[in-house]
């Protein structure tokens, strides 16, 4: 499903360099739900950039559900975002001038699907996350559990293959980070949707079938 | 692929986020808007009022004015002192003449208007009205502004009257005591009585009884006038003058159509009764010699008196259809000056056009570069959505927006600033050519004295341009385009990893 291949990514810096992956290589199998832990500016992010097409690496290949990503012009690339790929992060990322509905369904837009569908795909799939009384609530009217279960509804709306998750947990108290990880797990149990997970919480990596460890851009 | 309506989904939210801001770049086109789509809807209306009211030496499309030599009207009055010469003799006009013209096809008629002055008539108003001459012409031609051909050959003393504009319907409004046009009126202006006053308007004292039989004036005896004149001088002993013997002569007449220009068409026939009963009462008057007056145009213009027979004016009126340029061309290769409307009036639309197209461009001008401005306020006000939308542009892209789509998406944003500002300009600038119409043309009723000219003033000077509209909307579209193709491009080029970088 996922494969990269010698993977260097650098940024450059005015004169610095920061090479913020180093010869990576790395497999997801369809299906999978793994998480990825490690310190703060090892290259987790990096990596999810990378995979959702976001980043192109500086060396390496990046292929993705049999796409080769770094030859995609950006009609393709987006169009794969928007069909392959759903995005969960950390600080949530709803637009507050939509409701609860409209941000699921925001995906949606892009794919050109008309309002009625857009509006009854996301409301039905908010049900059934328990959020069938928070539907036309503004993101800063929800708890960050609540926001949280909007922004996975969002990602899993188009049904993608894959849900690439930037510390989901990571603004969220024990308890409510504990629900989103049940969330994510039935996801990949009952949709079969591969979940790839940035944490720094051990309990949280718990729930994943595989940890992967990274440090200095590298994979220990 | 975002669907059209999203896309006006999308821009008009994010228009909504910023609507002080909005609301500033939206008003500031609709002023440069309002500049122009007033100016245009007035122009127009303002050259068609210029061209009713101003030209009242308007002719017709079909008459061809005939002067002797030159055009009396562009002679100067004869100087005082030293006795001027001549340079050129004047060819006159004569029965010879016009009847070599009545023959030749396309002519339908050519005769001498006989012009009377002064003239008053009474009955457009309270009060007698100058009007600025008395003319007689020929059949044909009266018969034109007639819609009932009965009134000109009824048996009945009434000189038909025809004055203003042709087609217009007539309402006489007692209480101000104007006429009115009445488009929906029936032809209630029909029949209307009028009183005309020939000669002097302080004159009271009548002099001549008219005789129904012989149809004409009959002076009254000597000690029947001296017997008013008595009156007369007992109740206007402050006003008495020896102007009082510059006789008025009253008759009736009826309004009976409306013909371009000042003037009060009468048949030819009528119009030499009453240069007739002019120069008995002159002769009448000299009795008791007054201050000299000249009230027949002839013998006005220097040395030059015609003898008896000839004339210094013609009026050659032309059938349906024929070329009056060729049939002008011809008078003037036998010695004439002639005068058609081509010539005259519409050189004068013309000259008039061309220097309403420089206020217009002026106007234009001044809205360009409010426009411009404007141009400048749509392009910071989608440039700042920008800057603000950087996260949501960034969220946008992870989310499947291609750069395209986010491109068109601030693109419409401008756009719709721009089209919103030009339509809400439009419907104001409409308002505003309205209001100044209404304002111009109350103005001009309450300003114009002459009943027949107030008749010329148009209900509204306001005209619609609906292509203009549609021009301009398409331009302000374009413009806005452009205004937003910078701040459009930063928006795509915004890097989704660096917008949604929060640390
Ligand atoms: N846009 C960037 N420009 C320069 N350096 C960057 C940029 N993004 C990330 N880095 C650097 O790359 C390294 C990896 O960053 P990141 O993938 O965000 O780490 P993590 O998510 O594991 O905290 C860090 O050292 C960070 O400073
Ligand atoms: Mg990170």
């Amino acid at each position: 499903m996922i494969h990269l291949e010698n993977i260097s990514v650098e940024y450059r810096l005015k004169s610095e360099r920061v090479q913020a992956l180093r010869n990576l290589n790395l497999h997801v199998r369809e299906g999978s739900f793994e998480a990825i832990m490690g310190p703060s500016g090892s290259g987790k992010t990096t990596l999810i950039q990378l995979i959702a097409g976001l980043l192109t690496p500086t060396a390496g290949e990046v292929i993705v559900s049999g796409e080769n990503l770094s030859r995609l012009g950006d009609e393709k690339i987006s169009s794969f975002r928007n069909r392959t790929i759903g995005f969960v992060f950390q600080f949530f990322n709803l637009p507050n001038y939509y409701t609860a509905v409209d941000n699921a369904a925001l995906p949606l837009v892009f794919a050109g699907v008309d309002e009625r569908t857009r509006r009854l795909r996301a409301r039905t799939l908010l049900a059934e996350f328990g959020l069938q009384d928070r539907l036309d609530h503004k993101p800063d009217q929800l708890s960050g559990g609540e926001a949280q279960r909007v922004a996975i509804a969002r990602a899993l709306i188009n049904n993608p293959k894959i849900i690439l998750a930037d510390e989901p947990t990571g603004n969220l108290d024990r308890d409510t980070g504990g629900h989103v990880m049940e969330l994510l797990q039935k996801i990949n149990r009952e949709r079969g949707v591969t979940v790839l997970m940035v944490t720094h919480d051990e309990k949280a990596a718990g729930f994943a079938q595989r940890i992967i460890r990274i440090e200095k851009g590298e994979l220990v | 692929m975002i669907r059209r309506r999203d896309y006006l989904l999308l821009t008009t939210q994010k228009l909504a986020l910023r609507k002080k801001r909005a609301v500033f770049a939206i008003i500031s086109v609709a002023l440069g808007v309002i500049v122009v789509v007033t100016a245009n809807s007035l122009l127009e209306g303002v050259r068609d009022v210029a061209v009713k009211t101003i030209w009242t030496e308007e002719i017709d499309p079909d008459l061809i004015r005939v002067y002797a030599g030159e055009n009396p009207y562009e002679l100067l009055p004869p100087e005082e002192g030293p006795k001027q010469k001549a340079k050129k003799r004047i060819e006159y006009l004569s029965e010879a003449v016009f009847d070599e013209i009545r023959g030749w096809p396309g002519v339908e008629a050519a005769d001498r208007p006989v012009v009377v002055q002064p003239v008053s008539v009474n009955g457009f108003d309270k009060r007698p009205r100058g009007v600025s001459e008395f003319q007689g012409v020929p059949e044909p031609m009266l018969l034109r502004y007639i819609a009932d051909r009965a009134l000109v050959t009824a048996n009945s003393n009434a000189i038909p009257l025809v004055v203003g504009e042709r087609n217009v319907r007539l309402r006489f409004d007692e209480e101000r005591g104007k006429l009115e046009s009445d488009p929906g009126g029936e032809k209630a202006w029909l029949g209307r009585e009028v009183m005309i006053l020939l000669g002097d308007n302080y004159a009271r004292i009548t002099r001549f009884q008219y005789d129904y039989n012989k149809r004409e004036f009959k002076p009254l005896s000597e000690d029947e006038v001296v017997s008013q004149h008595d009156t007369m001088e007992r109740n206007f002993r402050v006003q008495y003058d020896t102007v009082v013997f510059n006789t008025t002569l009253t008759l009736k007449g009826r309004i009976v159509g409306f013909c371009p220009g000042n003037k009060v068409l009468i048949p030819l026939e009528t119009a030499e009764l009453c240069e007739k009963w002019i120069n008995q009462r002159n002769r009448l008057a000299s009795r008791n010699p007054a201050r000299e007056t000249s009230e027949v145009i002839y013998g006005e213009r220097g040395r030059r008196t015609p003898k008896t027979g000839e004339y210094t004016e013609g009026a050659v009126l032309v059938k349906k259809g024929a070329n009056i340029e060729a049939i002008a061309k011809r008078i003037e290769e036998m010695g004439f000056s002639v005068v058609t409307r081509a010539r005259m009036f519409e050189d004068q639309a013309r000259a008039f056009d061309s220097s309403m197209r420089i206020v217009k461009k002026v106007a234009f001008a001044f809205g360009g570069l409010i426009l411009g401005l404007a141009c400048g306020l749509v392009w910071s006000t989608t440039s700042k959505t920008v800057s603000d939308s950087r996260t949501d542009i960034g969220l946008f892209r992870a989310l499947g927006a291609t750069k395209r789509e986010i491109r068109r998406l601030f693109l419409g944003e401008a756009m719709l600033q721009g089209v919103l500002g030009t339509v809400v300009g439009m419907v104001l600038g409409w308002g505003l050519a309205l209001a100044i119409s209404h304002w111009v043309i109350g103005f001009a009723r309450r300003s114009i004295y002459e009943p027949e000219e107030a008749l010329l003033i148009p209900n509204s000077i306001f005209s619609m341009n609906l292509r203009f509209c549609l021009l301009l909307i398409g331009g302000a579209a374009l413009v806005s385009l452009l205004a937003g193709l910078l701040p459009a491009n930063r928006a795509a080029n915004v890097d989704p990893v660096k917008a949604l970088k929060r640390e």
